[in-house]
């Protein structure tokens, strides 16, 4: 098996490791370092459920190779909220925005990726913020509602 | 997923080395929204993945003597959001805009678009239209050719497997040229094509147009310009729709699409009148 050396910085602490060069970022952090917050839906980058920011741009990491992440800045869900619950998870909460959860990691990442750009996004900017993410059980109403909520659109 | 070597070259002359050495054993990586799927469902045969996305040399968008310079590893994000192609490249923003979701617009790169030479790449018709050109280098060569000698057919370009796209060259958007990017897909997220079209007319007075450029995607094994259209638009001036549907009326003459999984045959060339039919009434502002 052929292997390669990383070096990146996830989540705010650095990891140095040696590792497959055949595998996805995904598959890194689910079954490598054990960080299931990340969550993998179709594996090839409809859903979004796999998003997590690579030095501040959403990506699906099902479609990064773990040999383009070496001397990145990468940012999961777990690093989201390091310091606790974050407004946007909250904002998801108080909507009811989520039912099974399993697209909500990558939901929230595409939130934050979106607010970063775009602090105060409309109806319509939030849908294509979104679009990247697919929810099987809400309709994505309150997922909405949710961002409009995070951004400060709501109380 | 298969075993491959994977390589990095650090600069652009060391990745056209590479390109020499593994010739048609490799496969450039770039953005990787189609080259990863691909490899995890077994699908490349080749043995080297050559990374080429953090060449500086390959990236960056720039403008000099009227025309736009793209670096093929640019990102379609990076193409959205450049205050260069917003302002001199509209049409091209306006396609890229409509390719996958944010989440593909922030890894997938134009070169990638052009290089899979998809029918169904979005960037492509707008490109078409544009006239735009290609550089394109090897070891100890440099040339430039025509968009209408770069597709070959479908997955196919004459870049040759020693070589690698330099830059993608096109002419500054006049202000006397008025266009549309329009695409059917199933939705208007994360959907591939069924049929596109790119239009830039140029105007002579009133709806009168001395030039005008139509191409269509995803209706054709290569994406090339539909001239017959072309022609009746600039033959009269477009103000009724009559003689704006006997135009784009031309398209079902023009486009060769094949039936898949998206559509038929005899759909895709039904629509892709209608697409440009449409398109023109709402670009023209002639209401119905």
């Amino acid at each position: 098996m052929k292997t390669i050396k990383i070096n990146f910085v996830l989540n705010g602490e650095e990891i140095v490791d040696e590792v497959p060069v055949n595998i996805t970022l995904l598959d890194y952090l689910r079954d490598y370092l054990r960080l299931t917050g990340t969550k993998e839906g179709c594996g090839k980058g409809e859903c979004g459920a796999c998003t997590v920011i690579i030095n501040g741009r959403s990506v699906n990491s099902c479609m990064v190779l773990i040999p383009q992440v070496d001397g990145k800045n990468v940012l999961t869900i777990e690093g989201l909220s390091n310091d606790g619950v974050t407004e946007i998870q909250e904002a998801f909460v108080e909507e009811g925005a989520i039912q099974c959860g399993f697209c909500t990691p990558g939901m929230v990442m595409s939130t934050y990726y979106l607010l970063s750009k775009n602090p105060h996004p409309d109806e319509e900017e939030i849908r294509e913020g979104l679009s990247g993410n697919l929810c099987r059980c809400t309709g994505y109403k309150k997922i909405i509602e949710a961002v409009k909520r995070a951004s400060g659109g709501k109380k | 997923m298969k075993e491959f070597e994977y390589l990095k070259p650090r600069d652009l002359n060391e990745a056209l080395f590479f390109a020499r050495e593994y010739k048609h054993r490799k496969k450039f990586l770039a953005g990787g929204t189609d080259l990863i799927v691909r490899l995890k469902d077994n699908l490349i045969r080749e043995d080297y993945i050559i990374d080429i996305g953090e060449i500086k040399e390959l990236k960056g968008i720039e403008r000099k003597n009227g025309e736009i310079y793209i670096g093929p590893t640019t990102t379609h994000s990076e193409i959205i959001e450049s205050q260069i192609t917003k302002k001199y490249a509209p049409l091209l923003v306006e396609a890229v805009k409509t390719i996958g979701s944010p989440q593909i617009r922030n890894r997938g790169t134009i070169g990638g678009n052009v290089c899979n030479a998809s029918p169904a790449g979005d960037s492509i018709p707008a490109l078409v239209i544009s006239g735009a050109r290609f550089v394109i280098k090897s070891l100890d060569n440099e040339r430039t050719i025509d968009i209408k000698d770069l597709f070959l057919g479908p997955g196919k370009t004459s870049i040759g497997d020693d070589e690698i796209l330099y830059r993608i060259i096109i002419p500054e958007w006049k202000e006397n040229e008025i266009g549309f990017f329009n695409k059917l897909g199933q939705r208007n997220a994360m959907s591939i094509s069924i049929a596109s079209v790119a239009v830039k007319l140029e105007r002579e007075e009133g709806n009168k147009f001395k030039k005008a450029f139509v191409s269509f995607g995803a209706v054709s094994p290569v994406v090339n310009r539909a001239t017959r259209c072309e022609n009746l638009l600039t033959e009269r001036e477009l103000n009724s729709k009559d003689y704006i549907f006997e135009a784009a009326s031309c398209a079902v003459n023009e486009v060769n699409p094949i039936t898949d999984v998206r559509a038929t045959r005899e759909y895709r060339r039904e629509v892709s009148k209608y697409l440009l039919y449409e398109s023109l009434l709402n670009l023209l502002r002639i209401g119905g």
